[in-house]
Parts: C-alpha cells; sequence; structure tokens
C-alpha cells in the first residue's frame, strides 16, 4: 500500500468518532511524495472528516497522522505546511482576486510587491486574465473563482495540497476542462495532491492511486486500473460504473453456482475464499453469442431495451427475473429487435469472483 | 380590453401605495406644518406662516442641552450594544455550544416586553442598587431593549457567514487574532453597521424607557412629552421636527455611505 516513492505522509490506525458513531475508522494509508491520491466514497463515508483531519481542523480520536516522519496530531491547521482547497472554496468576499491570491504571503508579512509579483505569476499560470487582479472576487464566474482559489493555496506553496469537492457544483463540461487542468498543475510543481470525490470519473481521471471508503473505512486502496479491473468487493465494483453482479456459491474448483439463475459458471483460478461471494461481469466483457459454444459461459434471455450512451450502446437483456447489461461500440451495434431472444456470454478470464459486502 | 384592465390595474396599484404612504408619512408632515406657525397656540388651518419659533429654538441653550444628553445617551448606547451585540450574534449565529437554543430565546425576549413596564422595573433596580438616576443610568436601560435588538439584526448577518471562510484563512497561516481582523470582522462589517444605525435610532427616539431611567437629566423625547402635558408652544413640532429629520438624514446618509462603498468595491475591476 506504499506510494510510488518516499511516503510523505503517513496514517496509523486513525479514527475519528463523533459520540459513538466512528466517522473514520482505522485507516492506514501512506500517501507518496508527489502522489496524486483520490479518496472515493459516497457521501456520509467519513471522506471529508478524512481530509480535515489531515489539514488540521479536526482532531483524530485515536491514531496517528505523521508529515515526512513527524506526528501533527496536536499541530494546529495554522501550524502546518498544508493547504486545503475547499468545497465551497471559501473565497474572501471582501477582497479583490489578487488580494485573495495573496492572503498567506500577507499573513507572513511579504513586502507587497514580491507578493504581487507571485499573484500575477499565479494568475498567469492558471490562465487568469492579468485585469482581474484588482476584480472583485464576487464578480467572477464559476471556473474563474475555482482557479483564484487554487492560485491562492499554491501561493501558500504547501507541502501537500488537500482538495474538499472543489468541482462538486461546476457544470459538466467545465469540469472536465478544470480537471485536466489540475492535472497539468499536478505535473508543473510537483507538489503532492489528496483529493476527495463522489465521483468516481473524477478519481479516474486525475488519479495516480485511489482509496475507496465506504462507513469510514477505507476498503481498497490502487491504481485507477486496479480498482477498475479488480474490486475486492460488490461495493467497489458497483461504485465503479454500471456492472452486472450474480450472488454465487462455490460449487468445486474453478466454477460457481447462481441459484436464482439456476446454472453455473467457470470462473478465474485464483478466487477469494469463505465468505459469501459475488461473480462480477462488467458490460464491455459480455457478448452476443451466436451459438453457445462460442464462449465458455452463457445464457439464454430476451432483449429488453437499450440505451445510447455517446460512443457505446447499452443493452438490457432478461434472464428470468435478472437484467443483464451488455455494452457494444457505436460502429458495431448488435443486429437484433426488441423481445427477441437472445444468447449471451463471456469467458472466465473476463470476470471476478468478490466478496458479498 | 386586456390593456385597459392593465392601466386600470396600474393605476389602482399607483392609488394604493400612495394611500399607503400617505397613512405613514402624513402625521410626520403635520408635525412639520404645525412648526411653520407664527402663532402662540396650534390652530388648524395655520392662519400665519412664520419661521419665528425655528428661531428660537436653534438659539435655546435649554434645547442644546437636550440635544446633547439624547446624543450621550445614543452613542454610549450605540458603541456598547454594537460590541455585545456582536460577539452575542456569533454565539447566536455562528457557534454551536450547549445552551445556544435557549439563549437564543432568552436573548430576543426583552423586545416583546412593554417598554413602560421594562422602565418601571429597571428604576425599582436602580434604586434598590442604590444608583444616582442620570443619563448613565438610562444608558444601562437602553441597553436592555437595544442590546438584544442588535444582536438579532447583526445575527441576520452572521447566518449567512460561511464558517469555511475563517477556516480557510486559519488554513493558509492566519492565527486566531489574524482570522478575526482580516476576515471574520470585515466580511460581517455591513450587519455592524446596520446594527449601530438600529441601536443609535431606537435609542435617540426612546421615550418610555428614558421616562423612568434618567433622573434629573432630560432628553429630547423626554422633554416634548413634558412640553405637551404641560405648556405646549410651536417649539414642540419645531423640537419633533427636527428630532426625526435628525433620525432620516442619518437613515438615509448610512445607507447611501454604505452603498457608495460597495459600489467603489465592486468597480475596482
Amino acid at each position: 500500500m506504499t506510494g510510488t516513492s518516499e511516503p510523505i505522509l503517513r496514517l496509523k490506525n486513525v479514527r475519528k468518532a463523533f459520540g459513538n458513531l466512528a466517522a473514520v475508522d482505522d485507516i492506514n494509508l501512506s500517501i507518496g511524495e508527489g502522489e496524486f491520491f483520490t479518496i472515493v466514497g459516497p457521501s456520509g463515508s467519513g471522506k471529508t472528516t478524512l481530509i480535515r483531519m489531515l489539514a488540521g481542523m479536526e482532531r483524530p480520536t485515536s491514531g496517528d497522522i505523521l508529515l515526512r516522519d513527524k506526528r501533527i496530531n496536536d499541530t494546529p491547521a495554522n501550524e502546518r505546511p498544508t493547504c486545503m482547497v475547499f468545497q465551497s472554496l471559501a473565497l474572501f468576499p471582501h477582497r479583490t482576486v489578487g488580494q485573495n491570491i495573496e492572503f498567506a504571503l500577507k499573513i507572513r508579512n511579504v513586502d507587497p510587491a514580491t507578493r504581487e509579483k507571485r499573484a500575477r505569476e499565479l494568475m498567469q499560470q492558471l490562465h487568469l486574465p492579468a485585469d482581474y487582479y484588482s476584480k472583485n472576487v464576487t464578480l467572477c464566474s464559476g471556473g474563474e473563482r475555482q482557479r483564484v482559489a487554487l492560485a491562492r493555496a499554491l501561493a501558500f506553496d504547501p507541502q501537500i495540497l488537500f482538495f474538499d469537492e472543489p468541482l462538486s457544483a461546476i457544470d459538466y463540461k467545465l469540469r472536465k476542462t478544470l480537471e485536466k487542468e489540475l492535472k497539468d498543475i499536478h505535473r508543473e510543481t510537483g507538489k503532492t495532491f489528496v483529493y476527495i470525490t463522489h465521483s468516481l470519473e473524477e478519481a479516474m481521471v486525475m488519479s495516480d492511486r485511489i482509496g475507496v471508503m465506504r462507513r469510514g473505512k477505507l476498503i481498497q486502496v490502487g491504481s485507477p486500473n486496479e480498482i477498475y479491473s479488480t474490486p475486492r468487493s460488490r461495493f467497489v465494483s458497483e461504485f465503479m460504473g454500471d456492472v452486472n453482479v450474480i450472488p454465487v456459491e462455490s460449487n468445486g474448483a474453478g466454477s460457481v453456482r447462481s441459484q436464482s439463475l439456476g446454472a453455473s459458471f467457470k470462473v478465474p483460478p485464483a478466487s477469494i475464499e469463505g465468505k459469501a461471494q459475488c461473480l462480477v461481469v462488467r458490460p464491455e466483457f459480455l457478448r452476443f453469442l451466436s451459438s453457445p459454444s462460442d464462449a465458455q459461459n452463457s445464457l439464454k434471455g430476451v432483449l429488453y431495451n437499450e440505451y445510447a450512451l455517446g460512443s457505446r450502446i447499452q443493452y438490457q437483456v432478461r434472464v428470468g427475473e435478472k437484467v443483464f447489461l451488455v455494452e457494444k461500440l457505436r460502429q458495431q451495434p448488435f443486429k437484433g429487435s426488441l423481445d427477441d431472444e437472445v444468447l449471451i456470454g463471456w469467458d472466465p478470464e473476463n470476470s471476478i469472483l468478490v466478496a458479498d459486502e | 380590453m386586456s390593456e385597459n384592465n392593465g392601466s386600470i390595474r396600474h393605476i389602482l396599484i399607483g392609488v394604493w401605495t400612495a394611500a399607503v404612504l400617505l397613512f405613514v408619512f402624513l402625521p410626520s408632515a403635520t408635525i412639520f406644518l404645525a412648526s411653520m406657525t407664527s402663532s402662540r397656540y396650534f390652530t388648524f388651518p395655520i392662519s400665519s406662516f412664520g419661521l419665528d419659533w425655528w428661531s428660537k429654538i436653534l438659539n435655546s441653550l435649554e434645547v442644546r442641552s437636550l440635544a446633547y444628553t439624547s446624543l450621550s445617551i445614543a452613542l454610549s448606547v450605540t458603541i456598547i450594544a454594537v460590541v455585545l451585540g456582536f460577539f452575542g450574534a456569533l454565539a447566536f449565529a455562528r457557534y454551536d455550544w450547549k445552551g445556544r437554543k435557549l439563549y437564543q430565546k432568552f436573548i430576543l425576549l426583552p423586545i416583546f416586553f412593554p417598554q413602560s413596564v421594562l422602565g418601571l422595573a429597571l428604576l425599582l433596580w436602580f434604586n434598590a442598587l442604590g444608583f444616582t438616576l442620570s443619563w448613565k443610568t438610562a444608558v444601562l436601560a437602553h441597553l436592555v431593549w437595544i442590546a438584544p435588538v442588535v444582536t438579532l439584526v447583526m445575527a441576520i448577518q452572521v447566518y449567512s457567514f460561511d464558517p469555511s471562510l475563517e477556516e480557510a484563512a486559519t488554513d493558509l497561516g492566519a492565527s486566531r487574532w489574524q482570522t478575526f481582523r482580516e476576515v471574520t470582522l470585515p466580511v460581517l462589517m455591513p450587519g455592524i453597521f446596520s446594527g449601530s444605525l438600529f441601536a443609535f435610532l431606537l435609542s435617540w427616539g426612546n421615550f418610555p424607557l428614558s421616562l423612568y431611567t434618567t433622573g434629573a437629566d432630560n432628553t429630547l423625547p423626554k422633554y416634548l412629552y413634558a412640553k405637551m402635558v404641560a405648556g405646549y408652544t410651536p417649539g414642540v413640532p419645531v423640537l419633533g421636527t427636527i428630532s426625526t429629520a435628525a433620525a432620516a438624514v442619518l437613515l438615509f446618509g448610512g445607507y447611501t455611505a454604505m452603498l457608495f462603498l460597495t459600489r467603489k468595491r465592486n468597480a475596482a475591476a
């Protein structure tokens, strides 16, 4: 679970309880120097509490937070060499763009000329027009405000930058642009970024590694690709977008059985033992077959509906009570009509067994 | 047809608005008219107009001392009420603490007490405590009623204050005091401003609390009442007009200043 380089931030058994409720429960994590690490989780998973502890706005109930091997649990936010971009952005409404960016420097008694020079550099780097320097920050657009907030945090020159869902209120197109810009800034500055979001899509685009949180626990950490292709639990696999999940029981070596479908499936050899299990097959790995022998696992169903998803088309196929999702590229659509009997299937290496939790 | 309906509706709205404005402002206008007479008594319609009473009042030493007392009380009340109200409003609307709900209810209660009863109660207390009644005891009395009002006025501003602004300032390295000076105070400035206007104007025009608690000192509203009861002269409406006009000027002046500052800040682009 270590990063690609020396860890800058380490969490040991970090726990935060509000009354009897553990908002963050026993988290262990190392974040590497210069890494872009994203914590993903649904609302109420404890991710905001976690980042607030890292930034110094909450104190852990127990456990240790180490910044370059120095324990910082009790170091207040204003003495930590880290900085956060807030969900609300928290720009100072009574100040201009320039004054907002220079805030940290003013607090450090840097002289006005040096402050302005630095602010203008950052404005240029973040594509803010130079004449915005003396513009009141409340008159800026959503995207501009994002950039001002980022510039203000960068002016602090933090060792780690935290982000608390800053893009959640931005419309789709602008968000995509800002995600890319943020990743560019990460490259240019080489700083460690710790980002939290409830959007997996956002996490996938930007991160070096992703940690998935659920009910206060970090349930899986890995590269975007690992999280996507080898989820360890049903929760992670479903969080990562549309999937087909079949509750199954072990049925001897390399095979599982589904009660509800009344069918057995071949599964990849390295599969989990014990606990209740689910077989997960992503829609892009399901195929329409012309005969059952075309794939090692197959099911007979009825084509129920189809949806256009941009570059792909998604088909709903009913097998008994269960609905399966099959995706194909738009250029190679399935030639069949609704209510047709169809045969769908997949090969074991394209499926994974996960814990049913 | 519908256009016709529309114009009738517009006329009716206009008439209604005018009627309401007349209802609200006519009494004050009457006071002004009553002050413009040159006769000894108030008669209506006014038989001979003149500014004799205006010059008499403006040159009267007694009136100057009254205005001075009222001003001293109002300014003292404003300063103390704004400080109390500011921190009171933070406790009211910004911070979560045990007993906050109870505090929110109790702090607002004095606003709804009948002021004449409150004045009497304070008088009893001042006597029991052995205070000599003067304009200073009136300041205390005004505060009992005005500090809650100012707290409420400022709390409205504090409610719209994003707490993450303070966190952001702290996160950027600011100490508690720097955060307060650089962020909390300036962001809440409009609330402080309207709070002080409220404090000043409510104290300036207050009669029932002053009646009981000023002792030998006299304020403008108290003097007006005394003169009405015994010894009416057209000097009374003159003083009334001055008193009302001062409040209006302060209110409009303050509003314009605020508007000007906001414009200036926004136009800096």
